[in-house]
């Protein structure tokens, strides 16, 4: 039990924690106290004196900041005499001094602290004659952030907000007094990729978003909580709309998931959905062409031709890919419609069956979260399997930088490229891709000897995992894995988290076998994670979007499941395990005759994919825009984006939130795809019973056990989480076998691809204030091996594989170990696909 | 009492002829409208009008206040960021859209009250029928370019 102190303010007692600072004692009580420099999510500085209360001391009666004194057993506090109501006035008349009060061209107007204090506790009158200073009006910091150095009050909440979660001190104070004013340093601009936070939390109109500049002012907007589309931790955001546009995107809390922040590109990235690239009708081929169609046309012709594909070629020679970025409803209609109609279990999602992935999703987010004035996090290791969260996912960035900054957490990475959060000085395991399993049998053994855990049965398993082996097969110091290996056998509650990148294609199966073991004698088995990247890569999968696990991840041939299935939908389910998504692909042509492509993009992927879907007979392509694969359609069907329909999305800690409609598109025919499937579905001959959405995931929550009870109406504006416990596969040891997998003369690079937050994606590309910081077609290489092929940064060179060549350019990295190169997916014109046979791992050329 | 009546009667039908007799002698105060223009006062609210600086710019910086405080929601407006090699008002805002529906409109002038620059003013001209429910909404193009340029500002 922690210590209470009584104080008394304004008369009144209360009694609080010991600690707590005179500003939080007094909200406790509904007495309010002006504040500027104080945020509940920051170290107090008292640099703007905002909050100056009279409290007695052991001198007497003085002013003092109440942002920043603890409480004092018998302090007295006055918030409300002359003394204080006097200097409120002063202080306020000090800011507004240099302050140029643009009020009616600010974007904070309306929802300005300034402007209410003023009016709360201000004079009330003006006294200043004098002209006022001039300073950098419209000062970009970044690409998206302006700086009006006017009106900044210097409360270093953007500086405090950059050190203390981004942990990059970006901007500073620079020059005096009545001067000081906020800039970049030297010249750098700011580039933490959640950066955009100290727009929301700038008491003033002196950080403005550069994306939604002017188009909106907050008493006209509409306000509609919803989440993140691009990220799988399912930040919670607000999102701001006015005549069916969205004209802004702001954090919003949720202690459990992003506690307040967002990442840029979730607040600037939204030019997308209002595009007028967007489609709005249905598109069907006539001699070669696509030409406008109605949805009758365009769905019967739909109907008429998978039923004629499948007469003649048989259900299997169809083939459904859902998305990683639709809903939980979308995705789980979808497989129903494959499964019921087609009768296939032909479908599967990009990163779905290829990789080896676990059902179970992170513990929980906030088992590492760090709130300013919360606990500690509960997990004190974190071991990171290639997966790079800076780029992948940079709230669980912040969260991880904080944790070991402030939670005294250990970071263990493991990750061919030196990533950023290398530099918290933690054992870096810098393997050689595709050497993954070596890495962590080895891994494993010594962690055995360690933690002097001796298992007969584990060690059999590991007898070709030494340390020489760890040298020559993954390039790894002996020295960084003992470290590595002695954390987490010291850890009491260690959580392991890898990526896509790892597990992806055949070695997927042996990694994860490779974890389970050395989660299991480390004793952290409970708290080994897979993380999709994508807004609802947990969703899809629990939707059953897969080809070899109907709905809740149970498997084609669990009765219960089956049974409860079929009385459900009124079927009898296809029992043959279906293609995954790229022997979809790698097939389509061939024994695929037909595919259903909703929100993917193969064709970008990989150019002998796009020359398949070509060969087939029927593709078709549901999306918001006329992407590579839409352009080889036979009938494009215009979808509804995640503003514009009601929708729940499946965080990485299973979290199901919901994402609202927030805005209608009333000149667009397009519709959202729980009513595309629905109709399809009808001219199939069935009669679904969903009036809406909601309906959808009511049939949800029957149909997958682990989403019971989870309505829309009981999962609020916070979203709820279901239970780990109920899918988590059975712990056992088994053998992980190290993929043969080497390089040539020929081909002496390994490649190493991944993920970054700003690619050549659609959800990106298409907000034009963000370009200049966007990847272009690029290869980073070490700046060793640049020296020795002698090219220099933004030489075009090629890289080649056995199976293709992409033209790229260089981008000598720091982070790019010797001997690798790196690629990341879905950069624009550079599909690293071209260069990958089934695997992320390959070994390929460059030429000058 | 007949008498007295009587008396009384063409006492007052005398007046009331005084009355017309007096106006017969004066000029016709009724305006043969529409040939012959109507005055109107100086601070008469007629159809609205968007003002510009002498130099050419828009008084009108598109902070949407006139928006906030129209009574009847008439007026929409959307703000932009000046180019600053050729801005359309000074600084850094300028109104892209700004439109004003006159059917909604119930001419109080409280637009004109709430704009920090003077921008939005009503002007003279009443004589706004038209034949087609869209021409009342008035445009930038229309509400910059007024017929009759006719403005008050308003005494601070
Ligand atoms: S920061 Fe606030 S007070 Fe200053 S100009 Fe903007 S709205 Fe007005
Ligand atoms: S820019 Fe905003 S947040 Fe930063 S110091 Fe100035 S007022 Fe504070
Ligand atoms: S007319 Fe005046 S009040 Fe209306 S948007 Fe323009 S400047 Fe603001
Ligand atoms: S809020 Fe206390 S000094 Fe600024």
């Amino acid at each position: 039990m922690t210590d209470l102190v009584t104080l008394k303010i304004d008369g009144h007692e209360v009694s609080v924690p010991k600690g707590t600072l005179v500003l939080d004692a007094a909200a406790k009580l509904g007495i309010e106290i002006p504040i500027f420099c104080s945020h509940p999510k920051l170290d107090p500085v008292a640099c703007c004196r905002m909050c100056l209360v009279e409290m007695s001391g052991p001198r007497g009666a003085s002013l003092q900041p109440a942002c920043a004194v603890p409480v004092a057993e018998g302090m007295e506090v006055n918030t409300q005499n002359e003394n204080v109501r006097s200097t409120q006035e002063m202080m306020l008349g000090f800011i507004l001094v240099n302050h140029p009060l643009d009020c009616p061209i600010c974007d904070k107007g309306g929802e300005c602290p300034l402007q209410d204090q003023t009016m709360r506790f201000g004079p009330g009158i003006s006294q200043l004659v004098e002209p006022k200073r001039h300073k950098n009006k419209e000062h970009l910091i970044s690409d998206t952030i302006v700086l009006d150095q006017e009106r900044c009050v210097v409360c270093w909440r953007c500086i405090r907000y950059l050190q203390e979660w981004e942990d990059k001190p970006q901007l500073a104070l620079f020059e005096r007094g009545g001067e000081t004013l906020i800039d970049i340093q030297h010249g750098q601009p700011v580039d933490a990729k959640t950066g955009g936070n100290i727009i929301d939390i700038c008491p003033v109109g002196a950080l403005t978003n550069r994306v939604a500049r002017f188009n909106f002012r907050p008493w006209q907007i509409e306000r509609t909580p919803s989440i993140d589309p691009h990220y799988s931790t399912g930040d919670n955001i607000r999102i701001d709309t006015r005549t069916h546009q969205i004209r802004r995107i702001v954090g919003r809390e949720n202690m459990q998931v992003n506690d307040q922040w967002i990442a840029d590109k979730t607040r600037f990235a939204y030019e997308w959905v209002n595009s007028d690239q967007r489609l709005q009708h249905p598109l069907v081929r006539k001699d070669g062409e696509l030409v406008p169609a109605s949805w009758s046309y365009a769905l019967q012709y739909v109907v008429d031709r998978l039923k004629e594909i499948s007469r003649k070629n048989g259900a299997d020679a169809i083939g459904g890919i859902g998305s990683t970025k639709l809903s939980n409803e979308s995705n789980y209609l979808f497989q129903r419609l494959m499964r019921q109609f087609i009768g296939t279990n032909n479908v599967d999602h990009r990163n779905g069956g290829d990789v080896a992935a676990l059902a179970t999703g992170l513990p929980a987010l906030a088992d590492i979260m760090k709130p300013q004035y919360g606990p500690n996090p509960k997990v004190d290791t974190i071991f990171l399997v290639g997966f790079d969260p800076s780029e992948e996912l940079p709230i669980l960035d912040i969260h991880l930088k904080r944790a070991v900054l402030r939670g005294g957490a250990k970071l263990i990475i493991a990750h061919p490229r030196q990533i950023e959060l290398t530099r918290y000085k933690g054992p870096h395991l810098a393997y050689k891709p595709g050497s993954e399993v070596t890495m962590l049998n080895v891994l494993t053994k010594l962690a055995m000897s360690a933690g002097e855990k001796n298992d007969a049965e584990l060690s059999k398993l590991l007898t070709g995992a030494t340390q020489q082996a760890l040298k020559d097969v993954c390039d790894v110091a002996v020295d960084e894995a003992k470290r590595a290996a002695e954390l987490l056998a010291q850890s009491e509650n260690a959580l392991i988290i890898y990526g896509p990148m790892a597990a992806d294609g055949p070695n997927g199966p042996q990694v994860i076998n490779a974890l389970t073991n050395l989660a299991m004698i480390t004793g952290h088995y409970e708290r080994l994670a897979y993380i999709g990247l994508d807004a609802n890569s947990q969703g899809c999968r629990d939707m059953g979007v897969l080809p070899t696990k109907l709905p809740g991840h149970a498997e084609l041939d669990d009765a219960e499941a089956r049974a409860r299935l079929e009385q459900l939908w009124g079927c009898t389910l296809p029992t043959e395990p279906g293609k995954t998504y790229k022997q979809m692909l790698d097939a389509a042509g061939g024994a695929i005759k037909a595919l259903y492509v909703m929100g993917a993009d193969p064709a970008s992927e990989r150019p002998d994919w796009a020359a398949n879907l070509d060969k087939l007979d029927l593709l078709i392509v549901q999306d918001l825009f006329l992407t590579e694969t839409a352009q080889l359609a036979d009938v494009v069907l215009p979808a509804l984006s995640w503003a514009e329909s009601n929708g729940t999305f499946t965080n990485c800690e299973r979290r199901v939130q919901r994402a609202p409609k927030a805005l209608t598109n009333p000149h667009t025919k397009a519709a959202a795809d729980w009513m595309i499937l629905d109709h399809l579905a009808s001219r199939l001959g069935a009669n679904w019973p969903y009036a809406d959405e909601k309906g959808v995931l009511h049939e949800i929550t029957e149909a997958v056990p682990i989403y019971r009870g989870l309505t829309w109406e009981a999962l609020g504006d916070q979203g709820l989480q279901w239970d780990a416990a109920q899918v988590r596969p059975t712990a056992e040891y088994r053998q992980a076998v190290q993929p043969e997998a080497t390089a040539s003369a020929e081909y002496p690079f390994a490649l190493v691809t991944g993920t970054v937050s700003y690619d050549g994606g659609n959800m990106f590309a298409l907000t034009k204030q963000m370009h200049n910081i966007a990847y272009g077609p690029i290869v980073g290489i070490s700046p060793a091996d640049a020296d020795r092929l002698s090219v220099a940064d933004a030489t075009p060179v090629t890289v080649s594989s056995p199976y293709g060549a992409l033209q790229v350019q260089v981008k000598i990295s720091e982070q790019v170990k010797p001997g690798t190169v790196w690629i990341p997916e879905s950069l624009p014109q550079s599909p690293v696909g071209a260069l990958l046979n089934g695997s992320s791992a390959e070994y390929v050329k460059i030429e000058a | 009492m007949g008498f007295e009546r009587f008396i009384k009667g063409a006492t007052e039908i005398g007046k009331a002829m005084g009355v017309t007799l007096k106006y017969l002698r004066q000029k016709p105060i009724t305006v043969q409208y529409p040939t012959e223009p109507v005055p109107v006062y100086p601070r008469f609210r007629g159809k609205h009008e968007l003002r510009r600086y002498e130099n050419g710019m828009e008084r009108c910086i598109g902070c949407m206040l006139c928006e906030a405080a129209c009574p009847t929601g008439a007026i929409y407006v959307d703000a932009a960021e000046n180019d600053p090699q050729n801005p359309t008002s000074p600084g850094e805002r300028y109104a892209r859209t700004y439109e004003i529906n006159l059917l909604r409109c119930v001419f109080c002038g409280d637009c004109e009250e709430a704009c920090p620059t003077e921008a939005i003013v009503l002007g003279h001209d009443f004589a706004m029928a038209n034949f087609n429910r869209r021409d009342f909404i008035l445009t930038k193009p229309e509400l910059l370019n007024p017929g009759e340029p006719n403005v008050v500002i308003r005494p601070e």
